[in-house]
């Protein structure tokens, strides 16, 4: 069982170790306080991490996206939790609305710890980087930022999904429950956090453009049309 | 909205988040006391020097790890400022052993996240104690290589050769160190090893944009520290085109 006399933050790395068996006993007994703990370290993890991520543009711009960057994943997960908890049963896993909206803010509790842990070494690589505003940025630097970044996020999201994938298992759930459940889920969660992502942008900010909180044009559009647009560029 | 179903979690197994390591030998259980003891326990029963680390003591063996890796890491640095010699005698020294405990600083929070995930047990205090070691055995083995190296400064003048010899003792070196911390994880209870691999991998990335970050320290520049920023692939390219210390040419075939 887990052990009471532990500090609520101090449980965080207990939940990155990831045993189903301690993830299900966490859950079980889980209090508002351990809830508020979670919050707490999903707004301080992701505001470091998206400080290193803005930082390159401009002070300001490293502000405004530690303060969205939080914001996202909240939001996230606060207007996705009512179709979360609705698909769980219908996909065939017997669990109640609070079990799967704390499963996947235990998810996102690992995703963010692990990305503050990379925080530091993305606060050196744009150090390491030459100013946006130059040629060599232009030329290079944005899109090494870029991949760098993408790896971070996806280890973080894959290793938080993988911990995850292996709790809806320990509920008693086959593989392909569990799987399913688990698409349905980041399907939802892609659909709602990308659009989100869309509406709070700029979080790099572009060299060309003012640093702003958010974009006037802001509610204009979605990232889905913006890929499509894309790609339709790349291919006249 | 599905009905709220109660779930009591089974115990956990007796042995649970144990150490798969051998119980200690009677000769690693024995006692480590001083400088020379617990570097002497470093090369030699690290395993010893993994549990006293983790023990009440590890404090005082924490900072003669420290010291044992920043005298280390200076001898080296002066070895590698005798190559270009004046300002850096002093400058390559300072740069290597402040850049490098920079850099397990900066690597820090994500090998105690990367031990979380493979399952270890060890809190913040046992991965600074246990990255120490690492450092510690990597820096005594880049210190024995300083001869070799010096060795080699003294018969090139090419700052991009010297380099490498440099980057290629250091690997072998770190190699060795992320041994320790392989072991002192497992210690700790760590079910896999990949993500140590990745992360010493990080780790060197991190060193070698740090001495780039940091450079000259083979060569010489008028300043001390560079205005341009570069990727170390890039900085290692460019030092390949500029194959002599300045003021030199190339050796007669």
């Amino acid at each position: 069982m887990v052990n009471r006399t532990t500090t609520d933050l101090g449980e965080i790395p207990m939940l990155l170790r990831g045993d189903p068996v301690q993830l299900r006993g966490w859950l079980a007994d889980f209090r508002a306080r351990r809830g508020l703990v979670c919050v707490a370290v999903i707004v301080a993890g992701a505001a470091l991490y998206g400080a290193a991520m803005g930082c390159w543009r401009a002070p300001e711009q490293a502000l405004y996206t530690a303060i969205k960057f939080p914001l996202v994943l909240l939001a996230t997960t606060v207007g996705n939790a009512l179709l979360n908890g609705v698909l769980a049963p219908l996909l065939g896993l017997q669990i109640n609305f609070r079990q799967s909206t704390l499963a996947i803010l235990m998810s996102q509790t690992i995703a963010v710890t692990i990305l503050a842990a990379f925080s530091p070494l993305v606060f050196f690589t744009v150090w390491n980087l030459p100013p946006m505003a130059t040629p060599e940025a232009r030329a290079g630097a944005f899109a090494f930022l870029q991949v760098t970044q993408v790896l971070a996020i996806a280890f973080a999201g894959t290793t938080a999904n993988v911990h995850l994938f292996r709790l809806l298992r320990s509920w008693g759930s086959s593989a392909s429950v569990a799987r399913n459940v688990l698409v349905a889920w980041l399907a939802g969660n892609l659909l709602l956090g990308t659009q989100l992502t869309w509406i709070l942008r700029p979080f790099f900010g572009s060299p060309h453009l003012a640093v702003q909180f958010l974009r006037a044009d802001a509610l204009r559009g979605n990232f889905f049309e913006s890929v499509a647009y894309s790609i339709t560029y790349l291919f006249r | 909205m599905p009905e709220s179903t109660p779930i009591t979690p089974p115990p956990f197994p007796p042995n649970y988040n144990q150490s798969h390591e051998e119980p200690l030998t009677d000769a690693e259980r024995a006692p480590i006391r001083g400088f020379s003891g617990t570097i002497e326990a470093l090369l030699r029963r690290p395993r010893g020097l993994l549990n006293a680390l983790a023990q009440e003591e590890g404090n005082g063996m924490l900072v003669i790890l420290v010291l044992a890796a920043s005298a280390c890491a200076l001898l080296y640095g002066l070895v590698v400022g005798a190559f270009s010699g004046g300002v850096q005698y002093y400058a390559a020294p300072l740069k290597i052993a402040g850049g490098l405990l920079v850099s397990a600083a900066l690597c820090l929070p994500s090998l105690y996240v990367f031990g979380c995930l493979s399952g270890s047990t060890a809190r913040i205090r046992d991965a600074v104690r246990m990255l120490a070691g690492t450092l510690a055995l990597a820096l005594i083995l880049l210190f024995s290589f300083a001869p070799v190296a010096w060795v080699f400064s003294q018969s090139t003048n090419s700052v991009g050769v010297m380099g490498l010899f440099h980057v290629v003792f250091w690997l072998v070196a770190i190699s060795f160190g992320g041994r320790f911390l392989l072991r002192g994880m497992r210690r700790a209870g760590a079910r896999s090893e990949g993500a140590f691999y990745v992360w010493l991998v990080l780790f060197v990335l991190v060193s070698l944009q740090m001495a780039t970050a940091l450079r000259p320290i083979v060569g010489t520049a008028p300043m001390w520290l560079p205005k341009e920023k570069k990727f170390f692939m890039a900085h290692w390219a460019a030092s390949f085109e500029e194959p002599t210390k300045p003021g030199e040419t190339r050796p007669q075939q």
